[in-house]
């Protein structure tokens, strides 16, 4: 998996929600969501959720299924809440799939990749790195979230209790998470500015991703069979 | 040569009444290591940040007077965790960050990744991952990024600050190195006790306005130790009540005192 | 007397890699002990430790009676206070005030304990007059300040601060040094990572030194920081106050500002008199 271009996996982690949008439910649903969770499970080279990369192996994998679901499950509650559960199913599938699709994709590529990819291709170095800070964003904000917790617990935050302790503790959490991150961001600016990120560069590739034709095809492949069913969908009576 | 000159500059950030900076002239030459010194709140950063061209141009607010750059500045800015990419997985990745931004050939930033490598005694940490470092460690890394990118004017606000003994002696020395080297270096630091051996010149900056400028020697004079500005030794001999002038630096004080 | 810390053998690794290897102290109430060392030598692993943040895997550490493996960090903040680096990230209420009082609060003593607890702590370092401030209006150096206060606030028996002065100037630091002597008095034993050895003379009376995770020093700070030659291999260098002592022979080897400058003023005095 991580030794294929990161295109390829950006057309599967697209392709798979897209497919799970257009085809028929549940049954369209279902394959999709079962291929998306399926590849959580495919070992990744970015450290993406699992942190510092270093682990590898079906526990990391595990980390990656697990995110997947637990990230999905607040969904399917509330879908509960306003469907019947048909409709719950169907939609519930689809919604598993892009989430399932985006963790995997975080876990698999690294964003250092993209950006050389796309600055292979063309693309200027900060609208890369705008995609790209999307997927480290992920890990950035989970080391800090960690760190803080651990202030917190330090401090007596227990994460036991009622309903109203841990909503407190929630916003014990939450709270110092976001406004510490978004204090840095100023900062961050400033310093990928002196790095000489900025718009309209065209950055040196460091070590593009090899990509081949195969993977070439295949990507289109996907596209034109995405764009096939959406068709289909709206010109084929009686699909739902 | 001049490398940085403001004149006159005044700053004041955005929806901000009072300004950071009042009526600062300064200048910078090639080869030359000036320091600023002062309270926190002093503006000092502001005033680096103004040599960087990051103020107002990325940090808005407005700039009264003028600042006039010769070179390609870099700015080594006091957190190091904040100044990460976030891109690179490996140490040798982040410090060709900024190279490969300038659109070197390859072959270009290999050469100066290497180069910055050995002048900040990172070889050995070429392929770890900046998420693991410790702060100091991160420091390093930072610095070397900023260099490898060859900046005329290098500008560094608190970069001993996560330093351990051993890291600030390399960091000391290397500044030294970049003076040799005809670079032009403005650095803000509370480290006062380094600056006799490392600074050619000394601004000693309060409430944004330049109060003086001199050798090191001015970290030695009674307005500065009374502000809590001298160094250690010309602090502790007018506390002892001694007569000026104060030693500097130990080897001063041992000179002086036979 | 039950020592406020202590650790016997302790050895710990992240993964494959050592950290610590047979550690073993133990720090008596109202004891200033200095936790010095390069960077990576295994300081901040140790202070997780002593927090319940990490269970040794060879070892025991106790703080106080409790055996940090049958504890939680939030059981421990009963008797540990801990600053790590970046704790300015913790702080999150609507005024400094309200941080402070959030730990105190989380342990369940009573509002008017919390009320007292929050106020000594706010005094100690001279934060009162910010005390209504949103944290994030302060500047990072007084955040910092804010959540050192925030420890204090629990009124642990165990204070342990890793680098509590980077960022700070001369003024703030002082600051710093008068809470902690201040609290020691009161029987408060601190643990402080620190590479501000000039701090470290001014604030603690005991070094500990680690190289390369094992204990290599343990011994009064005043006697360890004149001593260049022995300093140098463990990657620390002698703060210019202890190394003037040294240099001019200055008698008692003192240390500390007030203690160097009166012992300079007294031998100069010596030398006019005819």
């Amino acid at each position: 998996m991580s030794r294929l271009h990161p295109y390829t996996l950006l057309a599967i982690a697209g392709a798979l929600p897209a497919f799970a949008w257009i085809l028929p439910a549940p049954s369209g649903g279902t394959w999709t969501a079962a291929v998306a969770l399926v590849l959580t499970l495919t070992p990744g080279e970015s450290p993406g959720l699992t942190g510092t990369g270093a682990s590898s192996g079906w526990r990391a994998r595990l980390i990656v299924l697990r995110t997947a679901v637990v990230t999905a499950a607040p969904f399917w509650l509330f879908l509960l809440l306003l469907h019947d559960v048909p409709t719950t199913i169907a939609i519930g599938l689809r919604i598993t799939t892009m989430v399932a699709s985006f963790v995997w994709l975080v876990a698999a590529l690294a964003p250092a990749r993209l950006v050389e990819a796309m600055v292979a291709s063309g693309w200027s170095a900060s609208v890369a790195y705008l995609l790209a800070a999307t997927l480290s964003a992920v890990p950035m904000l989970k080391a800090r979230a960690q760190r803080i917790v651990e202030a917190q617990r330090c401090r007596g935050l227990s994460p036991r209790g009622g309903v109203a302790a841990r909503m407190r503790a929630l916003r014990a959490l939450a709270l110092p998470l976001v406004l510490s991150a978004l204090h840095e961001v100023d900062e961050r600016a400033l310093a990928l500015e002196t790095r000489g990120l900025v718009p309209g560069i065209r950055r040196t590739p460091l070590a593009p991703p090899p990509d081949s034709a195969v993977e070439r095809a295949a990507r289109w492949v996907l596209l034109v069979a995405c764009l096939f069913a959406l068709v289909r969908r709206f010109t084929v009576p009686g699909v739902s | 040569m001049r490398s940085l000159l403001l004149d006159r500059a005044s700053f004041w950030y955005p929806a901000t009444e009072s300004p950071t900076l009042r009526d600062v002239s300064l200048d910078v030459a090639q080869g030359e290591v000036v320091a600023l010194v002062g309270a926190l709140g002093a503006g000092a950063s502001t005033l680096l940040l103004l040599a960087a061209d990051l103020a107002p141009r990325v940090t808005g607010g407005r700039l009264a007077g003028s600042v006039a750059r010769r070179d390609r500045s870099g700015i080594v800015l006091p957190t190091p965790w904040t100044q990460v990419s976030g891109m690179a997985f490996t140490v040798w990745d982040e410090i060709a960050f900024g190279p490969a931004n300038l659109a070197w050939p390859a072959h270009e930033i290999a050469r100066q990744v290497d180069r910055a490598l050995e002048q900040l005694q990172l070889a050995p940490l070429a392929s770890r991952d900046p998420a693991t470092l410790s702060g100091g460690e991160l420091q390093r890394v930072i610095i070397a990024a900023i260099l490898a990118m060859d900046p005329g004017l290098v500008l560094f606000d608190e970069p001993a600050a996560e330093l351990d003994a051993d890291g600030a002696g390399i960091l000391w020395r290397l500044i030294r190195l970049l003076a040799r080297e005809g670079k032009a270096v403005l650095l803000a630091t509370s480290a006062l006790d380094a600056l006799p051996d490392v600074a050619d010149r000394v601004v000693w900056l309060e409430g944004g306005a330049i109060r003086a400028v001199g050798t090191p020697d001015l970290l030695a004079d009674v307005a500065t130790c009374d502000a809590g500005l001298g160094t250690s030794i010309a602090t502790v001999w007018r506390a002892a009540g001694l007569p000026a002038p104060y030693p500097l630096t130990v080897a001063q004080a041992v000179r002086g005192w036979r | 007397m039950i020592p406020a810390l202590r650790l016997d053998d302790v050895s710990f690794s992240y993964g494959s890699v050592p950290a610590l290897e047979r550690v073993s102290f133990s720090v008596a109430p109202g004891e200033r002990v200095a936790l010095l060392g390069r960077n990576g030598a295994g300081k901040s692993t140790l202070v997780r430790l002593v927090a319940g943040l990490q269970r040794p895997d060879e070892g025991t550490l106790w703080v106080g009676d409790w055996d940090t493996r049958d504890c939680v960090p939030e059981q421990l903040a009963w008797r540990v206070g801990s600053v790590f680096q970046h704790a300015d990230q913790q702080l999150f209420a609507r005024t400094v005030r309200d941080d402070v009082s959030f730990g105190p609060r989380s342990l369940g003593v009573g509002e008017r304990e919390v009320e007292r607890r929050t106020a000594h702590a706010l005094e100690d370092l001279d934060l009162t007059a910010h005390a209504g401030h949103h944290p994030y209006d302060l500047p990072p150096a007084l955040r910092k300040l804010a959540a050192l206060a925030g420890a204090l606030a629990l009124e642990p028996a165990l204070l342990v601060l890793d680098e509590p002065t980077i960022g700070l100037d001369r003024a703030l630091r002082a600051r710093v040094t008068r809470a902690l002597l201040d609290r020691s008095a009161g029987s408060v034993a601190l643990l402080v990572i620190t590479h501000d050895l000039t701090f470290a003379a001014e604030s603690l009376e005991r070094g500990l030194v680690l190289d390369r995770g094992s204990l290599v020093c343990d011994e009064s700070l005043a006697g360890l920081l004149g001593d260049a030659t022995r300093l140098e291999p463990l990657g620390l260098a002698p703060p210019p106050l202890a190394a003037l002592s040294a240099a001019l022979d200055l008698p008692g080897r003192p240390v500390r500002e007030a203690e160097v400058a009166r012992e300079l003023a007294r031998v100069a005095r010596g030398r006019l008199a005819p």
